[in-house]
């Protein structure tokens, strides 16, 4: 065992010293980025007729939804099958629903009264970095974990009846996070499926119009941007985001309820 | 002594700080016997390596100003040009925002696995589990 370990060390000497020796000319930060990293925020929001943009002028979100689009998609699917086997993990759990659910518990009026004044602030504050995820830093992760600060502050503050009671049982947000994810999924395709229908040529993925392919989102409307693609990503996204850490979040606490 | 010197070892020290939390954070993964401290450990880890991420992502100040943030807040031609001048590299913070949701999902199912492993032994205890021998 002790020989095990040793090795495991020294390899693990020997790796970060291979890491530092490829990486060392980044270590003190350099004059001027990378011609990939000039790529990118050249092109996220260059010219008025927006061919081979993405049309935001948040290169991050862009990067993240546009040129890396499917890499984030099987991200948010690797999420939904961590959580599907948090969920088989912890099956049996929804019969201590009723019982968890005891009304009267929770903290001092003081807190309450903070928590009801600053919930409508919290929703606010994350839908707005959701739907300006392709305008100002942010996007659908930060603001749906944002969003989902308000279902642990409900748990702790209230106790789980509260959410319980207005209908935010584990299963119908399992079914809110499935609408969401079905959203993504179809934002990601419908493109290429009417392209097949009409003949036309199209990508999944298409956000907008390119030369080669003429359908695609909008990237304004009434004036205001909507970075094509991204704006309905972000959308779903969120909303998919503040469903599976509120199951998470209810899961949990019901686990420590049943002992 | 001037100025850039001390600039690079201010960012000298900034680095070994991470990397010695970075070595930290893996002997706990490897010797700390609780389970929870385990997921600690390894949250720390993953932590460390998303900050080192952004500092690769860094560059030198540009004619006296700092480094922005890549958004495009002037959408003329010659905003564009001024954000690519003076913006730090925008692709590790896309890399760290992947990387930070499926950091957040194994942690997610780890804890899960505890529960189950506590349902099952009564401990979370790793030299108790493997003397108890599955």
């Amino acid at each position: 065992m002790r020989a095990v370990e040793i090795v495991v060390l020294i390899s693990i000497i020997l790796g970060f010293a291979l890491l530092l020796t490829l990486g060392y000319q980044y270590l003190v930060p350099a004059d001027d980025i990378r011609a990939l990293a000039k790529f990118y925020l050249l092109t996220t929001y260059f010219n008025p007729n927006y061919t081979y943009t993405a049309g935001a002028t948040e290169t991050v979100t862009a990067i993240v939804w546009d040129y890396r689009g499917l890499d984030t998609l099987f991200e948010t699917t690797v999420f939904y099958i961590a959580l599907a086997g948090c969920l088989i993990l912890a099956r049996g759990l929804y019969k201590e629903e009723k019982e968890a659910s005891k009304p009267g518990s929770g903290l001092s009026v003081i807190v309450r009264g903070v928590t009801k004044i600053t919930a409508p602030m919290i929703i606010v504050v994350g839908v707005s970095i959701a739907l300006h995820g392709h305008l100002t830093p942010g996007g659908g992760f930060q603001g749906g974990a944002t969003m989902a600060v308000l279902p642990l502050l409900i748990i702790v503050i209230f106790s789980l009846a509260p959410l319980i009671r207005r209908g935010f049982t584990p299963s119908r947000l399992a079914i809110i996070r499935g609408f969401a994810l079905i959203g993504i999924g179809l934002v990601s395709i419908i493109l290429a499926l009417i392209g097949l229908v009409l003949g036309i040529n199209a990508y999944v993925f298409q956000s907008l119009p390119k030369p080669d392919a003429p359908l695609g989102f909008p990237s304004e409307v009434e004036g205001a941007l909507m970075g094509g693609i991204l704006w309905f990503f972000n959308l779903f996204e969120s909303i998919a985001v503040v469903a599976a850490f509120t199951i998470a979040f209810i899961a949990i606490l019901l686990i420590e309820s049943r002992g | 002594m001037d100025v850039s010197m001390i600039n690079t070892y201010l960012l000298m020290v900034t680095l070994a700080a991470m990397i010695v939390n970075f070595v930290l954070s893996l002997y706990g993964v490897f010797f700390k016997p609780h389970y929870i401290k385990k997921i600690i450990a390894l949250s720390m880890l993953s932590d460390t390596a998303n900050t080192i991420a952004l500092y690769i992502g860094y560059r030198k100040w540009v004619n006296g100003t700092p480094p922005t943030i890549p958004v495009i807040t002037n959408r003329s031609i010659e905003g564009i040009y001024d954000v690519v001048r003076r913006s730090v590299d925008p692709l590790p913070p896309a890399l760290v925002l992947t990387a930070v949701v499926i950091g957040l999902a194994t942690t997610l199912f780890l804890v899960y696995l505890g529960y189950v492993l506590y349902t099952h032994y009564k401990t979370l205890d790793m030299r108790e589990i493997r003397r108890l021998k599955g």
